[in-house]
């Protein structure tokens, strides 16, 4: 081979190397650039409204005459239905990620797996569809016996167990092992008859509630609690993975039952893995707009008392979708823009979750590489 | 604490664990069992004459000769009911004229819902709009209707609470010659309406008419295809370019490390955003389009799976064996070439995976395609006609008929058929990805 050959291959070579650098840089530099275009877009109703409307009135008027601006319900909705959502996804989906990364054997982990990928794959209007036309009907139906079955699932385990670590303390002085057996029965029987009584009161006066309104915001929190949930399950269990097997043997070396090592020892190893899942879920509930927006109700003023999730409520992500339509007619008005700032808002929220969640993973394989 | 408490105690940790599993295989179960079940009514239903006619005089679909000798001996057994309702009106006249007021009005609402029910009189004059041609052509909806026309709807307001009873409107009728009408009708309903169990496939192949009132749902089928297929042709090339500087060239570095989060960040993007980039972007701004398009939107859904299909590749790249490139570099091959003839063949299941997995993605997702690509009615397009016109497609039509249309609880069967389609159509992708997934396992391991 000839010097200039060569030369002109390495030329080439270097032509090619830094055209698919251009090309990475672009797929990397459009986030960027989206940032900043809904930025620039934003910018003009910032300019002609200013900002302290947008932020603390809670008056959404915008095609009125004149137009009145104030996001606070708006923002209030978005938080409320992604409070919910992971209120009720991140408990679930760490125990679930715990029972699959520990406690159930292989072929059964073979089984779940697929569950939670068709639960992940379902397009969110489905989830919406669902939300609108099976659940808000049957809620608005029996609306009482709906929550009423909520609250025992949640209130009967959790009072089962209550009673439980309540009785272990009382009879600890007794030496005799018949006897302690059965003062201990005794006890929990007592403890978990008064906490179920105390439960069936509630529950007496849930099923008298009636729900106006199916499309509210729990409804829509607990569709969108079990569209996350595959991420929270999937990524904390990759995190408990994570943990090596050293630090499980060694505590069961130590004579520690299985409850006893993931709550003491795997679950706070993984911890910032499993904080990662959670908010990579809240990212999710946050970001969607098909099921709030069939499903929220839509109604853009704040519930009373704040925390009334039977209420009607509307998100950012359901304003910009039902917004649009009619705004777009009147290109550069502030109507328009405002939407810009809706969404500029969803961004930042995102983005700080994302560079949150990102530095506490970076954090944690540091940490385990570190062992 | 002592022994057997803290047995119990890990007893009831997995105890836990366990109902948190089962309550996610429940929820699984409870969201799809009831839209497949009422989705399947989309395709096997007692579809009525009318039905058959439609098929026959919209769609070409069916034996004519059939068809028409079916619906004579239909139209036969409505003959007398038709009668009934002209001797009433003849009747009407000769009424006293306060009764007359209160008997006209009742007669007329009777007529319409009869007329809903069976479609006009041959030879009356037909409406323009489709629905008001035929009768139904379910017979769901024409029990729906028969009720309506023996019973009347009537609400009652008692301290402050709405309830609503129903009176028979043959008690309404009682003592005249229409009486015997709501005893002629549900006796003889199947000689007038001719049900029959059918399995109609073709609602995957029929266009709609009359905005979804009668026939299937290509059109957004086609419109759904043309979007994810417009998405993968912006986004693969892109997306695995990207991926092979990644895995084989780039150097670890701050500006890799930029890169990296830039697109992860990408990913946690919210969906609706890329729909307003699209609009104020491609169509308001660059122009790539008049209008709502086709091509905005694929591109739109591009950039939306372009942060997936990066990850994957780049994984999938990442796996293949070392020896490869070390061999195909030992025999004197130059770095681009070992990446072309070596490492991208031996990825491509592992990229194929994660392609098929972003166009179930990109299938599903509604927001991005709101501005940028969807509308409601439209006609099927072919591909140069995507380059510069909306489309209909199955996530936005989903949306838009079961809030927006103006006869909601009249197609109930066609949302719910949409809906099965569409998780049809993105769990199909994700089973083609599961077996190529297996197999490249199984070539691992040998």
């Amino acid at each position: 081979m000839s010097r200039r050959k060569v030369l002109m291959r390495q030329a080439l070579a270097k032509a090619g190397t830094s055209s698919l650098f251009l090309v990475a840089a672009a797929s990397a530099v459009i986030v960027l650039f989206i940032i900043f275009y809904i930025f620039q877009n934003s910018i003009p109703f910032f300019e002609s409204r200013g900002i302290v409307e947008f932020l603390t009135s809670s008056h959404w008027y915008p095609s009125h005459e004149p137009a009145e601006f104030g996001a606070l319900a708006i923002f209030t909705g978005s938080l409320l239905v992604t409070i919910g959502a992971v209120f009720v996804a991140a408990p679930l989906g760490i125990v679930s990620a715990v029972c699959l990364s520990d406690i159930v054997n292989f072929s059964v982990r073979q089984w779940i797996k697929p569950v939670t990928e068709i639960l992940a794959a379902i397009p969110s209007v489905a989830y919406g569809f669902f939300a609108l036309v099976v659940l808000a009907p049957f809620m608005q139906a029996h609306g009482g016996y709906f929550l009423d079955a909520i609250w025992k699932l949640i209130a009967v385990p959790c009072a089962l167990l209550l009673a439980l670590i309540l009785a272990t303390p009382m009879v600890a002085k007794v030496e005799d092992k018949k006897k302690r057996r059965l003062y201990m029965t005794v006890i929990f029987l007592l403890i978990s008859a008064f906490l179920l009584f105390l439960i069936q009161c509630v529950s007496s006066i849930l099923v008298t509630i009636q729900i106006s309104s199916g499309t509210n915001a729990l409804n829509v929190s607990l569709v969108l609690a079990v569209m996350s949930l595959p991420t929270v399950v999937s990524v904390s269990e990759d995190s408990l993975q994570s943990v090596g097997r050293e630090l499980r043997e060694g505590s069961y070396a130590l004579g520690a039952t299985r409850a006893e090592t993931m709550l003491k020892v795997i679950i706070p190893a993984a911890s910032s893995g499993i904080l990662a899942a959670v908010l990579l879920g809240i990212m999710r509930a946050l970001g969607e707009t098909m099921i709030v927006w069939m499903a929220s109700g839509n109604a853009a003023k704040i519930p009373s008392p704040i925390f009334n999730y039977l209420e009607p409520v509307r998100t950012l992500t359901a304003t910009i979708a039902g917004d649009m339509g009619e705004a777009d007619h009147v290109t550069g008005s502030d109507r328009y823009h405002v939407l810009f700032a809706m969404g500029f808002s969803l961004l930042l929220f995102s983005f700080v979750l994302n560079l949150v969640s990102e530095k506490i993973a970076a954090r944690q394989r540091g940490k385990l590489r570190g062992k | 604490m002592k022994q057997h408490t803290r047995k119990l105690f890990d007893l009831s940790f997995s105890a836990l664990g366990m109902a948190s599993i089962a309550f996610m295989v429940l929820a699984l179960i409870v969201v799809l069992v009831p839209i497949f079940v009422r989705g399947t009514t989309a395709f096997v239903f007692k579809s009525t004459v009318e039905h058959r006619l439609i098929q026959l005089e919209k769609f070409g679909h069916g034996d004519e000769t059939v068809v028409r000798a079916e619906y004579e001996k239909a139209l036969d057994a409505r003959k007398p009911a038709w009668a009934m309702l002209d001797q009433f009106k003849k009747e009407l006249r000769s009424m006293p004229a306060k009764d007359r007021r209160e008997y006209r009005q009742a007669y007329q609402e009777v007529a319409e819902i009869f007329e809903e029910l069976v479609g006009p009189r041959p030879g009356e004059h037909r409406s323009p709009i489709v629905r008001h041609q035929y009768g139904q052509a379910r017979l769901d909806r024409a029990e729906v209707r028969i009720h309506e026309l023996l019973y009347e709807e009537v609400w009652n307001y008692e301290d402050g609470k709405s309830y609503k009873t129903y009176t028979p409107r043959k008690e309404m009728f009682k003592g005249t010659s229409l009486e015997k009408f709501f005893d002629y009708v549900p006796e003889h309903i199947n000689d007038m309406l001719r049900p029959k169990w059918t399995f109609y496939w073709r609602f995957i192949f029929d266009k709609s008419v009359d905005s979804h009132m009668f026939g299937g749902i290509l059109p957004e089928i086609v419109g759904t295809i043309y979007l994810t297929i417009g998405a993968m042709l912006f986004a693969l090339p892109f997306g695995i370019l990207t991926a092979i500087y990644l895995a084989e060239y780039a150097k670890e570095g701050v500006i890799l490390s930029i890169i990296r989060s830039c697109i992860s960040t990408l990913a946690g993007v919210p969906s609706i955003v890329f729909g307003l980039v699209g609009l104020a972007f491609f169509i308001n701004y660059i122009h790539v389009s008049p209008n709502k398009s086709v091509l905005a939107g694929a591109l739109t859904l591009g950039l939306l799976v372009l942060p997936t299909i990066i990850r994957t590749s780049e994984e999938a790249i990442k796996a293949v064996p070392h020896a490869y490139k070390e061999a195909a570099m030992g025999l004197g091959a130059g770095r681009w070439f070992t990446v072309v003839k070596v490492i991208l063949p031996a990825s491509l299941p592992g990229i194929m995976t994660g392609v098929v997995l972003s166009m179930g993605r990109a299938a599903g997702e509604t927001a991005p395609i709101i501005f940028t690509a969807a509308v409601s009615v439209g006609r099927m397009l072919n591909p140069i006609q995507a380059l510069s016109e909306p489309t209909p497609a199955l996530s936005w039509n989903i949306y838009n008929l079961c809030t927006e249309h103006e006869a909601v609880d009249e197609i109930r069967h066609v949302q719910y058929g949409m809906v099965v389609v569409l998780i049809g159509i993105v769990i199909a992708l994700n089973l083609v990805a599961i077996i190529i997934r297996a197999r490249l396992q199984k070539k691992m391991k040998r």
